[in-house]
């Protein structure tokens, strides 16, 4: 069993509004509310709890349907992709993550077609989805809205379908992504295992394995050298979702979870992220109900034909 | 992107103003500082400070002290202050350390002002492409010494932010995002790197200001403030944030395709300043390149500090001895023509 501290810990930040803080002491903030509701929605322990904090979440949400990290700044929108999972066994709270999803499928940041002379190496006409509005689509934004619109029994939607083949022209010749740009005056840009581990675990349902397993491999060499949160959680989420859970998730976990001596306590969303991980029998999806038949592979980024 | 123009350091003196000044200047031996106050009536000055540095075995506090000094920043000036310590920490790869400020330098820094007495040192990078701040604090090799030193660190990416009604005006953004740590401290301190860069020429103790502003609010990267154009938001942050020292590892710096994608270069200086433009033109002197060529210090001068050499007094070695030109790709549009026409 995972450490259950975790849980604890994250149950323990509730504040009196039902929101949760990225850290003690601070205010409640919506990214970090819906990873809360994301632990404890497939966690099932606490539906007070839950209510509370969905609450606060619907209390954030704009007339469009966006959640944004702050109601103030309501360009930088990428929590809603996390409240949609957050919400998504929740029928009080159906309306809410329906106009979530509906936000989500009308957003898509700036595109243009490639230059003939184009410095990047990337296609930026392939629709895909941004950290914040009028800015290009990135890699991770892109895997997160994907994997929430497929939770959301979306799998097959063209947007997801667009985004598939975004993640794909983004991916790095040698294997693995970054935040989203491949090549730069020429040269082949670096791999991250924290982008990797989200695009991977986004095109779970939709490619053909063969179209990825240059980047399984470099999350495989990667996994050894990984301590802090974030880039082993996802890497654990990436391959899982390709059936591929280390053996020693739970030691790696908890190792991670013993660097807090040296660096101090976890923002809420790296423990909730760890807490996916190690819980996770194949990837993300898997800790939600999502009805499989739903996901198919995009044609022409399904099997290669012999 | 930019809307910025630039024109080279030879051509900011008119012809009739050069006669003019000749002939005063021959008549009346005054300096070239003096005579151009003559000329154009009051203008900005700076001190730069630059040390010699053969490696990063150097006694890096005590080098950082004695540019502290020359500086005239005294015990008077630090005790009892909560600093900040900003390094440059874009995306660290462990076999490429010359893409980050280097740790000893950070931690020669802290150690100089504990020396003077500051109440508190803090070390905070948002770094621009990792959204695993964590791991890049690993990966650079500043988390141990961090942790031996005992020193926190803040992760900006991730930090709620305060809006500051923006000061430049050079982008159409009417605020700017900063995140609360910000107001907290007493001085902020850019720990740079000296290193050519692909879409603005060079990165230096402006352009690493871009750290500071939160990923949670403008992307990783920071996409908001690319599309606003990179040198207008330089501009920007500077003019609004007003930070107070800036301190440049130039000890390794980084040439060719950087910030990222470039070769390591020796060049053995740490230079320092408190005016921000005036440290970045002594840089690019150092490294061969034309202040008046990089598009956001050319409209800087005068504005936020000068970036011509005459307003510009050296302290400890001067420019011309550590001179190091780095190299430059004719590929990268903002490397053509930026080299020092005496280089």
């Amino acid at each position: 069993m995972p450490p259950p501290t975790i849980l604890d810990n994250i149950k323990n930040l509730q504040l009196q509004s039902g929101g949760f803080p990225s850290h003690q002491g601070e205010s409640e903030r919506p990214d970090a509310t819906a990873w809360a509701l994301i632990v404890l929605s497939t966690s099932q322990t606490d539906s007070t709890a839950y209510d509370k904090g969905s609450a606060y979440l619907a209390s954030q949400q704009r007339s469009d349907g966006r959640i944004s990290i702050d109601r103030n700044f309501p360009t930088a929108s990428w929590p809603t992709a996390l409240a949609i999972m957050a919400w998504h066994d929740s029928l009080r709270f159906q309306q809410a993550r329906e106009s979530s999803i509906e936000f989500l499928l009308g957003f898509s940041g700036r595109h243009f077609p490639k230059s003939e002379n184009s410095i990047i190496g990337h296609d930026p006409s392939i629709l895909g989805w941004p950290w914040i509005a009028d800015t290009h689509s990135w890699v991770i934004p892109t895997g997160l809205a994907m994997i929430a619109l497929q939770i959301a029994g979306l799998g097959q939607h063209t947007r997801v379908d667009q985004g598939a083949e975004m993640l794909i022209d983004r991916q790095l010749s040698h294997g693995g992504w970054n935040y989203g740009n491949t090549l730069a005056f020429g040269k082949t840009l670096h791999p991250l295992p924290e982008c990797t581990g989200v695009a991977l675990q986004a095109l779970s349902t939709k490619i053909h394995r063969s179209l990825i397993d240059k980047s399984l491999d470099y999350l495989l060499q990667q996994l050894p050298l990984l301590r802090t949160p974030i880039s082993l959680a996802w890497t654990i989420l990436g391959l899982s979702a390709w059936g591929l859970k280390p053996h020693n998730t739970n030691t790696l976990v908890g190792d991670s979870l013993d660097l807090q001596k040296r660096y101090g306590t976890y923002s809420l969303p790296s423990l909730a992220l760890l807490y996916c991980a190690s819980h996770t029998p194949q990837g993300l999806h898997s800790l939600f109900h999502t009805s499989h038949s739903q996901q198919t592979m995009v044609g022409s980024l399904a099997a290669p034909r012999s | 992107m930019s809307k910025l123009v630039s024109t080279p350091e030879a051509s900011t003196l008119s012809r009739r103003d050069f006669l003019k000044a000749s002939l005063v200047g021959g008549g009346l031996a005054i300096s070239g500082f003096s005579l151009l106050r003559y000329l154009n009536g009051p203008r900005l000055t700076a001190h730069t400070f630059i040390g010699k540095a053969r490696d990063y075995q150097t006694n890096l506090a005590t080098l950082i002290l004695q540019g502290l000094r020359e500086l005239d920043i005294t015990e008077t000036i630090i005790k009892g202050r909560q600093i900040l310590l900003k390094p440059n920490l874009v995306e660290p790869h462990k076999s490429t350390a010359h893409i980050n400020t280097h740790p000893l330098i950070v931690r020669g820094a802290i150690e100089a002002f504990f020396h003077l007495g500051a109440r508190s040192v803090v070390v905070a990078e948002g770094p621009g492409h990792r959204h695993d701040t964590l791991l890049v604090l690993e990966d650079s090799g500043l988390a141990d010494v961090l942790y031996e030193d005992r020193i926190p660190f803040q992760d900006l990416n991730t930090m709620t932010g305060i809006p500051m009604k923006n000061l430049g005006q050079y982008t159409d953004l009417e605020t700017l995002m900063f995140p609360r740590l910000m107001k907290e401290v007493d001085w902020i301190v850019s720990l740079a790197k000296m290193k050519t860069h692909h879409w603005v020429g060079a990165t230096l103790s402006m352009k690493n200001l871009f750290g500071v502003m939160p990923g949670m609010y403008y992307g990783w990267p920071k996409n908001v403030l690319h599309h606003e154009g990179i040198s207008e938001s330089i501009l920007d942050i500077n003019a609004t944030l007003k930070p107070h020292l800036a301190i440049i590892d130039g000890i390794i710096g980084m040439e060719g395709d950087g910030p990222i994608m470039g070769d390591p270069v020796q060049s053995g200086v740490v230079v320092m300043g408190k005016n921000f433009p005036a440290v970045d033109a002594t840089c690019c002197r150092i490294m061969g390149i034309d202040p008046y060529r990089i598009p956001y210090l050319k409209k800087a001068d005068q504005w936020l500090g000068p970036i011509h050499s005459t307003f510009i007094e050296q302290r400890g070695e001067p420019w011309q001895a550590v001179q190091h030109p780095f190299a430059l790709t004719p590929e990268i549009p903002a490397h053509q023509g930026i080299q020092l026409k005496s280089v």
